[in-house]
Order: C-alpha cells, then structure tokens, then sequence
C-alpha cells in the first residue's frame, strides 16, 4: 500500500502505471455516466437491443418451419452469432470517436490519448460479458442446454474478436483525424457485413462452391470457431484458427502504429 | 528552470508545414512571474500548452524539474457536456484523490455560480467558465511550483479579477506564474520578467519592460 495523507486521501508521488489506473477510472465514471446514466435506460438497451434483433430472427426461421440450425435450437443459434456481432460493430464506433469524445480533456498531462480506447474498451467487453452471461442464464432457465462445449475455445474466438476490433477501432480513430466522414464509411460497410457474417447460417448451409464468398471475412471465421466450440454438434469446415490470429494481431500492431504516429493530430485541437 | 531542448512545432495546412516554433533552444528561469507577449497567432497558447505537457513538440524536447499547471485557459481544460462538478471530480481523480467532495466544494465556492455548477459547461457564459478553470487549479492543496495561465483573467467581472488576484499575490507568492495577456497593465502588475515570441523562436528578456519594448517595436506598428 501507498502512503496516504489523510486530510485528502492523494498518494504524495505515483508510478505511472497508478497514474493510468487512476486516469481510466476517472474516464471510466464520465463515461459510464453519459452512455448508461443519462436516461438510466441505458442498461436496459443493452440487453434489450440483442434480444430484440435475435427474436426478430429466432420468429422468422420458426416461420419458416425450422425448430433448429445445425442440430441447435434456433435462438441459442442466433445469440451465439449476434452477441460476438454487436460486441464488434458497436466496439468500432465507439472506438473511432473515443478521442475525439474526450479532447477537452486532453489538456490534463495525466491522461493520453490512449486512456479513452482503454477506458471504451473495458466498458464494451464488460458489456459484452455481462449481456452474455444474462441471455445465457435466461435461456438455461427456459430448460435449454446452454454451457458451452469448449468453454476456453470460445474466450479464445472472443479475445481474437476483441483484439481485431481494438486494432480497427485505433486505425480508425487515427483515420478519423484525415476525414471525418469515416464514421459514416463503416456504418455503410457494416450493414452487408451483418449478411456476410455467418450470423444466422453456417458454412455447412452453403454450397461448397460458394465458400470462396466468405473465407476472407475474419468475423465470418470468429463465429464459426465460436459455434465450433459452443455445440459438441457443430464442427465448421472454413473457421482456421491461424488465419484469424494472424489478421487480428497484424491489424492491432498495425493500429498502434497508426495512433501512435498520428498522436500529434490526435490531440491537436 | 524550463528548458528547450531543439524545439521544433508545426500544424499541418493546406500550404503545408505552418511552423510556429523552429529550432528553439532556451533554458527558462522560472523564479520570477512571466509575462508572455505576442499578437494573435504567433503561438502563445502553444508555447503555453507544450509547457504545460497538453501538447508535444514535433521535434526536440521541453523539460523541468519543476511541478507545472496544466494551462489555464478558456480553450480546453472543461469538457463541455459535462457540468462543472463532474469536471472537479475527474481532475481530482486522475490527481490520485479519493474522496472528491471537499475540492467540489472549494471549487463550487470560489466559483460562486450557484446551480450552474451542476449545469453542463457548454451553458457556461466564458466568464464563468474562466471563475470554473481557475478555482478548479488553486483548489487542490498541493501547489503548483509554476502556474500556467492563458487570456483567462480578461474576461472576469470585477469580482472574479479581485479573488483571482488574492490567490495570486498572496498562495502563488514565492512561485512562478507564467501569464499571456494582452494587458500591459496586467503583465507590469504580476511580472517581473516576460518572453515574446518572434521569427519562430522564444526570447526571453529579465525586465518585463525590455519584453514590453521588444514586443511594440517588433510588432506594433502606429507608434
């Protein structure tokens, strides 16, 4: 334990690593305060959002006659694609307009423009598990089989995820310093990816042939690892553990190069 | 003692690198309050910030020994959708302070703003958010060995002037104040030396008359 002075409670000198600690906490409080406390609705979104774009999902394919997806039921099928979906395509926005969210404070030497990518990173996975875990739980009450079958293959897909998203998320906030429109360019370019993600189909529903139209898309080779190891009746035939590693660390190398060499843009008013 | 270490700042523009700063090698005594002296644009704020450690220098280095202020200004300092308490409460927090409430309450009392602390800044008139960025750096009982502080006293009432200059004359005695003003009467009342910026580069005079001179022989041009 650090020395305490007692009137205030202010450690007389800190590591930097206390300094960052105390820094993304404080970030930490504004944060969760306008995202979750301005309308105390916010919580509920978070959960309300997934459960609602799956059931939408989950009432068409019942419509349609079909009770389950490669041996699953339906909506644990659905969930186990969405949820790692919405983790990335909020993670994205969030991560591009981090900095930019939190300029004025810039100008205390104490926090870096790095802390506000922590600071988001830390909300959104926390997000991520919590909702996770909610609609899981639910759903075992409801009498499903929910534990997933490869429990450390699946953190695994999930921290690959995390790690592409981070990569992206800095190379577009270093991006958004050049163009600002480049929010919008991922918005657009995100909406497709909700069809090309394996979201609600796997590789196994698709001819052969047609493989070639997804096996370069890293979230589409994310969720079919995560289904892999989620149902002891899947095994995918595309997901490749090497080529998604490969990507994800390349683009989060290639992301912190980017911050770090636009860190001048970055905090220039 | 602050010193310039090959110095070099730039912004980006449409023609290119727009030097503000070139080359600057000096070495700052800083047992006398400063006045900083220069027209509109030639790069105070910056010369601020970077000594503040808001802003880093394209090339070269700034460094002191000394415990220097973030710069006090009316740019930056406050985030805008967040009131006045929620921005007491981050500074103290990301200065290791645990239990907030006592600056909040020095602060909402020097401030004297009654229920627009608790209103986002971005509703703030810039008088009051100059009684805010003030009351915000002299709150904290650690002191700052320098204090940077930006154009922040012009726009204050009669009020704000006399409390603010308390707190300089009387905490700030035997520290150092660094101060841009456009205010001749101001810079000759707090300093004692001054600096003014010309041709890219940073002088520094020990009278803060000499400053004075240079700067109306530099640069004012109906005399």
């Amino acid at each position: 334990m650090t020395k305490v002075s007692l009137s205030t409670g202010v450690t007389p000198k800190r590591t930097s690593w206390q300094i960052m600690c105390n820094t993304v906490h404080a970030l930490l409080m504004r944060e969760l305060k306008t995202r979750f406390g301005a309308n105390r609705l916010g919580y509920f979104w978070a959960l309300a959002e997934p459960v609602m774009a799956a059931s939408v999902l989950a009432i068409l394919f019942t419509f349609i006659g079909r009770s389950s997806l490669a041996g699953v039921p339906v909506a644990l099928f659905i969930f186990s694609g969405m949820l790692p979906f919405q983790f990335f395509s909020k993670l994205l926005p969030q991560l591009s307009a981090a900095v930019q969210a939190n300029k004025a404070l810039l100008s205390y030497k104490q926090v870096a423009a790095i802390d506000p990518i922590i600071t988001r990173v830390v909300i959104e996975s926390a997000t991520f598990i919590v909702v996770y875990i909610i609609i899981l739980s639910a759903m075992a009450w409801l009498g499903l089989d929910v534990f997933p079958n490869d429990l450390l293959a699946l953190i695994a897909a999930s921290v690959l995820l995390l790690i592409l998203g981070v990569g992206l998320g800095l190379l577009l906030c270093s991006a958004v310093t050049f163009w600002k429109d480049t929010g919008k360019v991922v918005q657009i370019v995100m909406r497709p990816m909700f069809f090309i993600s394996g979201i609600f189909f796997t590789a196994t529903m698709v001819p052969t042939q047609y493989w070639y139209l997804f096996s370069w898309n890293p979230i589409f080779h994310i969720l079919e690892l995560s289904r892999d190891a989620f149902f002891i009746t899947y095994t995918t035939p595309i997901g490749d553990w090497r080529f998604v590693s490969e990507i994800s660390l390349g683009t989060f190398c290639l992301g912190l190069m980017t911050f770090k060499l636009c860190r001048h843009r970055l905090i220039a008013r | 003692m602050i010193s310039f270490d090959n110095v070099s700042k730039y912004y980006p523009s449409k023609k290119g690198r727009q030097y503000v700063f070139k080359e600057v090698n000096i070495q700052i005594p800083v047992d006398n309050n400063i006045g900083v002296l220069g027209p509109n644009g030639v790069g105070k704020s910056t010369l601020i910030r970077m000594m503040g450690g808001t802003d880093i220098p394209n090339f070269g280095q700034i460094h002191s020994n000394k415990k220097i202020s973030w710069p006090l200004g009316l740019q930056g300092g406050l985030q805008s959708s967040m009131s006045a308490r929620e921005n007491t409460r981050f500074v103290a927090r990301i200065h290791g302070y645990r239990n907030t409430k006592e600056i909040e309450d020095k602060v909402a009392e020097f401030a004297g703003i009654g229920d627009y602390f608790n209103e986002p800044v971005k509703t703030y008139s810039s008088g009051m958010r100059s009684k805010v960025t003030f009351g915000l750096a002299t709150a904290f009982d650690f002191n700052f060995d320098v204090l940077l502080i930006d154009e922040l006293r012009a726009v204050g009432d009669a009020n704000f002037k006399q409390k603010s200059t308390a707190i300089l004359e009387e905490r700030y005695k035997n520290k150092t104040i660094i101060m841009v003003s456009h205010s001749m009467t101001e810079l000759k009342k707090f300093c004692q030396a001054g600096i003014v910026i010309k041709n890219q580069n940073v002088v520094f005079h020990h009278d803060i008359k000499d400053a004075i001179q240079d700067y109306e022989e530099t640069y004012v041009t109906n005399q």
